[in-house]
């Protein structure tokens, strides 16, 4: 029997609804106690204090740690089973680094206290930069970025900064793959750049000639995953980073697949003067249900001083803070997210040389392992050898029988698995994209390849309804139509009616 | 560490490939791009080693000084609970909640989070969070420049000086003007005129200075010329202070570390954006919503995404994707803590100590430059440069507050001190001040 990987039970069970903890309230009932004033209470007369006391709810702490363990009940994770998302690194996050990172020395330090204060703090961020400038095959890094997408602004408003620098204002356009995330044109927007999309070729590479004839004096770079969002890796790098950096373009890696290639191959190495890592990706810190992460930039000497700031710098064996000259400025409010750096750490002083050195390889083997496990039932997007991820199509079932990548990946929901990711990238058909990382066992990738198989004989068996599916979930489908045409975000009865685009 | 395979699963896996060793998978990669001799990193260590080594590198960091520090970031009181429940394994190593059929724990904790926060603040619709206090105030003036096309921001003077530099970044320049407004005797201008090109009015509550005031008629001065009303908050002060809501606020922005989140050095922490309905289809970031399953069950579903960037590409209203989720499940868990009581006394008790701190210091002939203005924070005069006050008092195990300029130290108060705490600060703070 199938099971969800090594899981003997199904994660999550269903049951009745559970009520908010708006219904759980009744007056007069309190979890907190705060001490008695203890010092000499004197009356306040002051025009921004109000007299009515917050809305909150009254709930016991016992109601209140049963309704919150509750819901926890109701949430698929990490540690109860396997997440083969595309894309998004689900590996096993080791508590270790949570016993770390919670030491009170770390978790509980002012941002504002003075270096002088927080020697370890800074030291933590810069062991964490030559590791991952090691990695990276980079200079210098930035622990502002509090994730992936501030990274890639980052690094994209360093490429404006230089360029102004360098008195080429006139590069205004940002070359994004077709097949790129989405966050990818997000921010070159918000950067202030024209977006210029470069197609994929038949093999799922950038395509070359493409490039070239969008590649003129207005080029202010380029951004790009490597290995891409297809899996592959993309061999032509050498060639696409001169062609970039012959125009006066920048290179800029988008870290979203770094976990292919650590160890194997570096950023920087390849051509790229900018590299962002999401360290909740590639180095384990837990995604806390859509995070906190963290988006360190990395860069070549020459763009250090274009840096977000103050970074670490070590003055005489004292740590202290730097802001870099031409600094594009902060990014966050403090330090970035520093406990999610911290964790990020632990996980690569845990791996090691000899964890590190092979991280990128065992993540690419269990791919390629389940790659070649799935493409007995579903076809591969490209016929080339994956990388981290790949992608599979479900094109064929849905002209056959109606059956989409969204009924495979809810179907899969019902066996104890995680949906892969679907749909994306966008220039596939019916995309399932498939991210094993490299914490999984043989027989976990094995149950989810045989429960693909045993998924498309069960839906395209005659009579089944494809939207009874999941079946044995705490809910089954959502209606997405009702909340946004009839909008409730809010457990009070105020109803926004008929949004409109 | 932490790859699963022993030498008969490697077997098994290389069969089915057909492969005899690792360096065989990459033989598609161009040679002189592949690693030749591994990383230049050390060996690794066993939790044990990296016990210490890590222990060894926290005692860097000065322990247990007494925190008078704030800023936006206050030591408020963290039960045990809120902090146990927030770091459950299920809501912190899952992904974001986008299969809504196996994501309703996260989902239902998030709209809780967005209901609290809106009753909280008197507002009518939250994101799920951004990543802090000084990125939210950025998104809200992003909001406000789509919503109005007008290109000038208002914005108070009165802000930590980190967050206006977060600001001047994210804020194009060259496309639109800051406008800093003086503070004065540490409030804003109640007499400032606003005009039909300004597209934000963003101010602080309190300012940055501690200091607060009445921001009613200001935002409704403001309003009356089409400009979008944005309002900073602490909001653990929110259980005394009159809510932006009230004051007629359009958005409300806020550092939320106060509220569910150890001081961490400042991250990751969270920031809180709610807003009226009107500007929904503005907000950036997740917004969880309410609905029904095929089986007419409630359940609850991420909404409005045609605003985000998966979808919406270059046009989404904001880049954000990964978010604070887990420190805003922190919040939610910790409001549903304090409840109505706790977080009055949060603040009531803060402001108590404040002014007993004050009457202190000034029976020590300390001058309080924004005494009658402020509540839990205020500006100290000191008599030598702020930056060696702090140094002296954290030699005494006190981290005094923060450098406000060369002479003014900037205090805060929490429920957490004590009164013995106070009479120590007092008592050092007299010493090294007159040297």
């Amino acid at each position: 029997m199938v099971s969800g990987g090594n899981a003997s039970s199904l994660p999550l069970v269903g049951g009745s609804t559970e009520p908010t903890i708006r219904e759980l309230s009744r007056p007069g009932r309190r979890a907190s106690k705060y001490p008695k004033l203890d010092v000499p209470e004197v009356e306040i007369n002051h025009p921004a204090i109000k007299n009515e006391k917050a809305p909150l709810p009254e709930v016991s702490e016992h109601d209140l740690v049963m309704h919150y363990s509750r819901l926890a009940h109701r949430n698929f994770a990490v540690d109860l089973g396997f997440y083969p998302l595309g894309s998004c690194t689900m590996k096993y996050n080791p508590r270790f680094a949570d016993f770390v990172a919670s030491l009170d020395n770390f978790s509980n330090t002012h941002p504002a206290a003075p270096s002088e204060f927080t020697q370890g703090s800074l030291e933590i961020l810069s062991i964490l930069e030559k590791y991952l400038i090691e990695i990276c095959g980079m200079d210098f890094a930035s622990f502002q970025p509090p994730a992936g997408a501030s990274g890639e602004l980052t690094g994209l408003l360093i490429i404006k900064r230089y360029l102004e620098n360098q008195k080429l204002e006139h590069k205004t356009d940002i070359i994004v793959p077709d097949s790129a995330h989405g966050t990818n044109p997000a921010s070159a927007k918000m950067a202030g750049f024209n977006v210029v999309e470069v197609a994929t070729d038949e093999r799922g590479m950038v395509n070359i000639d493409d490039l070239r004839s969008l590649v003129n004096e207005n080029t202010a770079g380029l951004m790009l995953t490597n290995p891409n969002t297809g899996g592959l890796f993309e061999e032509e790098i050498a060639t696409i980073s001169s062609i970039i950096h012959e125009a006066g373009g920048l290179l800029y890696y988008d870290g979203a697949n770094l976990n292919a290639i650590v160890g194997v191959c570096r950023p920087g190495d390849m051509g790229f003067d900018i590299v962002h890592s999401n360290l909740h990706k590639t180095f384990a810190t837990p995604h806390g249900g859509g995070g906190p992460g963290s988006g360190p930039v990395a860069v070549k000497s020459f763009l250090k001083e274009y840096l977000p700031g103050p970074i670490v710098v070590n003055n005489d064996g004292e740590y202290e803070w730097y802001i870099p000259k031409h600094s594009i400025g902060r990014m966050h409010g403090y330090h970035g997210n520093f406990l999610v750096a911290l964790r990020a750490l632990v996980y690569m002083k845990l791996l090691g040389k000899e964890g590190l050195d092979t991280l990128g390889s065992y993540a690419v083997l269990n791919a390629r392992y389940l790659s070649s496990k799935v493409s007995k039932y579903l076809p591969l997007a490209f016929d080339e050898p994956c990388m981290h991820e790949f992608v599979a199509t479900v094109k064929d079932l849905k002209k056959s029988h109606k059956i989409k990548a969204y009924d495979i990946g809810k179907a899969l929901l019902d066996k104890g698995f995680h949906s892969p990711t679907i749909y994306f990238p966008l220039i596939i058909e019916e995309a399932l994209m498939f991210e094993p990382t490299e914490t999984q066992t043989v027989e976990t990738l094995d149950d989810l390849a045989e429960s693909i198989k045993l998924i498309i004989e069960e839906l395209t068996a005659p009579g089944v309804n494809l939207s009874d599916y999941p079946k044995n979930l705490p809910v089954g489908r959502p209606n997405e139509l009702i909340p946004a045409k009839h909008l409730t975000v809010h457990w009070g009865d105020f109803e926004l009616l008929e949004l409109t685009e | 560490m932490f790859v699963p395979h022993s030498n008969l699963d490697l077997n098994t896996i290389f069969d089915e490939l057909d492969i005899k060793s690792l360096e065989q998978l990459f033989t598609h990669i161009p040679k002189d791009l592949l690693i030749e001799n591994g990383l230049d990193v050390e060996d690794s260590l066993s939790e044990l080693e990296a016990t210490k080594y890590f222990q060894d590198i926290a005692n860097k960091n000065t322990s247990n000084l007494v925190c008078f520090a704030g800023g936006g970031h206050y030591d408020v009181y963290l039960p045990p609970t809120v902090k146990s429940l927030t770091m459950r394994p299920e809501f912190m190593t899952s992904y974001t909640p986008y299969q809504a059929e196996i994501s309703q724990g996260i989902l239902q904790v998030l709209f809780e989070f967005q209901s609290l926060v809106c009753d909280l603040t008197e507002m009518e619709l939250a994101n799920a969070s951004l990543y802090d206090g000084a990125t939210s105030i950025a998104e809200a003036i992003s909001v406000a420049i789509n919503k109005t096309k007008r290109d000038n921001v208002v914005i108070s003077h009165g802000f930590n000086p980190n967050s206006k530099q977060v600001v001047n970044t994210l804020i194009d320049s060259a496309k639109f003007n800051l406008n800093y407004v003086e503070l004065d005797n540490y409030l804003f201008p109640e007499d400032y005129e606003f005009s039909e090109d300004d597209a934000a009015f963003v101010v602080s509550f309190p300012h940055y200075e501690g200091s607060a005031q009445d921001l009613t008629n200001l935002v409704s001065k403001a309003q009356s010329k089409g400009v979008v009303c944005i309002c900073y908050v602490d909001p653990s002060m929110l259980g005394v202070l009159k809510t932006p809501g009230a004051m007629g606020f359009d958005i409300v922005v806020a550092e939320g570390q106060s509220i569910g989140t150890p001081l961490s050095f400042g991250g990751p922490t969270v920031g809180w954006f709610a807003t009226k309905k009107d500007l929904a289809r503005l907000v950036p970031g997740r917004i969880i919503g309410e609905t029904i399953d095929n089986n007419h069950k409630k359940t609850y579903v991420m909404t409005l995404r045609a605003r985000e960037q998966d979808i919406r590409r270059e046009k989404a209203s904001s880049n954000i994707c990964t978010n604070q989720t887990l420190n805003a499940i922190g919040s939610a868990i910790h409001l549903s803590w304090m409840g109505p009581e706790g977080i009055y006394q949060v603040g009531y008790q803060a402001i108590q100590k404040a002014s007993y701190m004050k009457t202190l210091l000034k029976e020590a002939g300390f001058t309080i430059n924004n005494d009658e203005s402020s509540l839990r924070e205020f500006l100290v005069k000191t008599s030598i440069p702020a930056s060696e006050v702090i140094s002296l008092m954290g030699e005494r195990g006190i981290l005094a507050g923060i450098e406000y300029d060369k002479n003014q130290l900037l205090v805060a108060l929490t429920e957490k001190r004590t009164k013995a705490e106070i009479d120590e600060f007092v008592f050092a703070f007299k010493e090294v001040n007159n040297g």
